[in-house]
């Protein structure tokens, strides 16, 4: 046993007998075993919202069991892959205290970027890289404007939004991007099944893990959080607050451009006027996966699955005949209650995990 | 006017008042002063009724009872996005028809700013004017009440030297008033120049009851604030190393606040700076992180010049430990293990872009071992107590095992213990070769670990007090002074 090894058990073994009475009084068990190993940094935080999806899931399946049809379910994912890529993205922005509104013109201009190119004869899959250095580069303007103008992400993004969103207008010149290739290998390999499931849905999978990895494992996910968390200690720590914007509003832009390459692919148009009112869907996605607007935290898993409630909201209500007018209600309803429930577990959760320490 | 006896207040079993007396009259001036936590502030939040005595009364002279105590605290309590008027108004505006009546604002505050030389347009933003103005201001409030006594707390801490002057000359105007000011300070230049009696607390105790200020000077207000002079601290000789010094600062000039300032700090070498609050000795620490820029002059931190930023000088080798922890040190709503990584791989990339966690967290529990931090890596920082937060502040800049330490208060709120313990850190890095830069703002810190003490007056040295002759007495009378202090040991840059 090493010197050090001894000192963190004594310091253990000091402070288990210090709050010793208090874990003796609920019945539960000290620090030390099992209970306390289990590695409840994360465990809480994703448990609430995949909870509640699955709580909607089988809500709406009990009484309409065509609803859990794989191929309903599968369409349904599909629907949310668009905006849970951006709420991947979404989440590095939120986690660090920035903001980017401007997804949904990014997406639009990224679109309409990659049609034209594949129209005027350019090969699809040489068209992916272009779309999505275009949204890297979308990302990087967001970050440097913010930067260089002292402003905050939000003011800028909520001008740039519509600036992405106008330059995709003009270059589409209002109108959808038709005629294009749609027997080529990109369109029915990107645009359609592997393995009896939509192409989409493993990239989104993909980024899913990758993201995940980087922001809880990587240094550049550590830097967000910490910056997130306090951006004054951050800054007296040394670290490159700047570069980190950078890089955390670039990789927004990047999963931005990855969900413009599959809606091209799979729509198999630019359509210019697309993606309206998806940032703030993704935004909510965020927030109902359990990453706050004050930074410090976030969740790509939990981003997902509130991207996968919301669009299994609006795939029940299809199911439960709501008038169509009343969708908007009742997706505003659901946000409310799954943010409500998933804070209200959060905080059981801690106050758990304090008794028990 | 106002009889304050035997007041007695404590906090948890420690006294922060113990049989204090005090007795404003009209037309003066009286000064209170005594160190940080001498039980200053405690008095004047009795006195204003805020707080309430565990002991002992407060009277009023009959004459007082309509108009009262108003107290200008410390910090400015103001609205900077109101205009002057309606932060000269904050409860029970003058009324017209349900509207706030400019006219009858403006006639009421007209005389009363008159009065403080504030001449401002009351439709003025109050964040527009200069910080001296909105000192100003807030006293302005506190007259328009119509108080027969005035508690200024602090006034001057923020003020240029220029505003200084313009106080004097409202203090004088009001007590030709008859008003009784309690003005309570730490620059004992003031009290010689505006008070007319002087009281004195040491540890809650008055040690100087409302003696007249033309009787006793500045030496005999230090002795009243310290007591007499502790035996010398046994201190450990250390040898600074040989070779070019990590931390060179010469004929530095930063715009209104240093002036031609030239220091070094050799390895090794434990140096402290100290000045009253605006001195310079911060401004100067500031020089060597890099956060601030530098008008003329020669800097060399590490092996490079002039940082440009606080990354710049953390890259140079400069570890910083700023006085406010919880806003600038920690990331309390993290655990221990990601607070002692926050430099040395977050900031300096050490480890790579993705080291094993558990490597991570094992540097961490040696660290934690090496400061006996109480709590594991895993634990969450806010749950720590004070000291042990200090502690991860200080494994966070250890971990990146740093050739200048620069310290500012480190054991603001610590215990004994742990700031013995801090104390023993220092002298262990010190003795490893690291450059060590102290500021604080208890002295006694200062004596204790440094082995010189750099003395600023208005932004130059003007004192550096080294060997038997660094003691509390000293350090305060150069402070105050400025001019009178050498010591024996070192030279004095003067110019």
């Amino acid at each position: 046993m090493t010197e050090t090894d001894r000192a963190v058990e004594d310091a253990e073994r000091a402070r288990a007998r210090e709050q010793g009475g208090g874990t003796r009084r609920f019945g539960l068990p000290p620090a030390g075993t099992w209970a306390a190993r289990l590695p409840t940094r994360w465990l809480p935080d994703e448990l609430g919202v995949l909870l509640v999806l699955a709580l909607l899931i089988a809500g709406i399946g009990i009484p309409y069991p065509d609803f859990l049809d794989s191929d309903n379910l599968l369409t349904t994912a599909h629907n949310s892959v668009y905006i849970s890529l951006m709420a991947c993205g979404m989440v590095f922005a939120l986690a660090m205290r920035e903001v980017d509104l401007s997804v949904g013109g990014s997406y639009a201009m990224c679109l309409v970027v990659g049609a034209l190119l594949v129209r005027e004869g350019v090969d699809p899959w040489l068209a992916v890289p272009v779309m999505l250095l275009t949204g890297t580069a979308l990302g990087v303007f967001n970050a440097l404007v913010t930067t260089l103008l002292a402003l905050p992400s939000f003011i800028v993004t909520l001008g740039t939004l519509m600036l992405f969103r106008g330059i995709g207008l003009a270059l589409a010149d209002g109108k959808q991007i038709t005629d294009l290739p749609l027997d080529d290998s990109f369109f029915t390999l990107a645009g359609g099944d592997l393995g009896g499931v939509p192409f989409a849905l493993w990239v989104l999978l993909a980024v899913t893990a990758v993201l995940t990895v980087v922001l809880a494992r990587t240094r550049f996910g550590s830097r967000v959080r910490a910056i997130g968390s306090n951006p004054e200690a951050a800054t007296f720590s040394g670290i490159p607050v700047v570069r980190t914007r950078v890089q955390a509003l670039a990789l927004s832009g990047l999963t931005t451009a990855c969900a413009s390459v599959l809606a091209l692919a799979y729509y198999g148009a630019g359509d210019p006027t697309l993606g309206q009112g998806y940032e703030l869907q993704a935004i909510a996605a965020c927030i109902i996966g359990g990453t706050p607007l004050a930074g410090g935290r976030g969740s790509v898993v939990g981003a997902v699955a509130g991207a996968l409630i919301l669009a299994v909201v609006a795939s029940g209500l299809v199911f439960f005949e709501v008038p169509i007018n009343w969708t908007s209600f009742a997706t505003g309803a659901v946000i409310l209650v799954a943010v409500a429930a998933d804070s209200a577990l959060r905080r059981r959760g801690r106050r758990r995990a304090s008794r028990r320490q | 006017m106002l009889d304050a006896r035997s007041l007695v207040k404590s906090y948890g079993g420690v006294k922060a008042l113990d049989r204090a007396d005090i007795r404003l009259r009209g037309g003066e001036v009286h000064a209170l002063v005594g160190e940080n936590g001498a039980g200053k502030s405690t008095l004047v939040r009795i006195l204003s009724g805020t707080l309430a005595p565990d002991e002992g009364s407060v009277r009023l002279a009959d004459r007082a009872r309509e108009g009262g105590i108003a107290v200008v605290s410390q910090e400015l309590s103001l609205f900077p996005d109101l205009t002057v008027r309606e932060n000269l108004f904050p409860h029970r505006p003058p009324r017209r028809f349900g509207l706030l009546d400019r006219g009858a604002m403006d006639r009421a505050a007209r005389p009363v700013l008159a009065d403080l030389g504030l001449d401002v347009d009351p439709g003025t933003l109050l964040g527009e004017l200069p910080l001296a103005d909105q000192q100003l201001t807030e006293i302005a409030r506190a007259l328009l009440r119509r108080p027969r006594v005035l508690v200024l707390d602090e006034p001057t801490s923020a003020l240029p030297a220029a505003a200084v002057d313009r106080l004097e000359q409202v203090l004088r105007t009001l007590t030709e008033r008859g008003i009784a000011i309690l003005y309570v300070t730490h620059f004992l230049e003031e009290v010689m120049r505006f008070a007319h009696r002087v009281t004195v607390l040491r540890d809650g105790r008055v040690t100087l009851a409302g003696v007249r200020g033309e009787e006793i000077g500045v030496p005999d207000l230090v002795k009243a604030m310290l007591g007499a002079a502790p035996p010398l601290p046994v201190r450990r000789e250390r040898a600074p190393a040989d070779g070019p010094p990590p931390v060179v600062l010469s004929e530095v000039c930063v715009p209104g606040r240093l002036t031609d300032v030239t220091f070094t700090v050799r390895a090794g070498e434990v140096v402290g700076v100290a000045g009253l609050q605006g001195a310079g000795h911060l401004d100067a620490l500031a020089v060597v992180c890099g956060r601030t820029a530098v008008s003329a002059g020669r800097v060399g931190v590490g092996d490079r010049g002039l940082p440009r930023s606080l990354r710049d000088a953390i890259r140079a080798g400069v570890a910083f430990v700023p006085s406010d922890r919880k806003r600038f040190g920690l990331m309390t709503d993290r655990t221990v293990w990601e607070n002692t990584t926050s430099v040395s791989w977050l900031a300096l990339g050490r480890g790579g872009v993705m080291p094993s966690r558990a490597e991570l967290v094992r540097r961490t529990a040696d660290l934690t071992a090496r400061l006996r931090l109480r709590g594991g890596p895993h634990d969450v920082v806010a749950r720590l107590s004070g000291g042990n937060q200090q502690k991860v502040v200080f494994a966070k800049w250890l971990a990146t095992d740093p050739r200048i330490v620069v310290l500012d208060d480190p054991t603001r709120g610590v215990d004994v213990g742990v700031r013995a313990e801090m104390h023993a850190i220092v002298g262990e890095l010190a003795a490893g070769g690291a450059a060590v830069l102290v500021a604080s703002t208890d002295l006694a810190e200062l004596t204790e670990v440094c082995d010189r003490v750099l003395v600023f007056v208005r932004g130059r040295i003007t004192a550096e007090v080294s060997g038997g002759r660094l003691t509390e007495h000293e350090l305060a009378a150069a402070m105050q002074s400025g001019a009178d202090v050498r010591s024996n040991g070192g030279e004095a840059h003067r110019s």
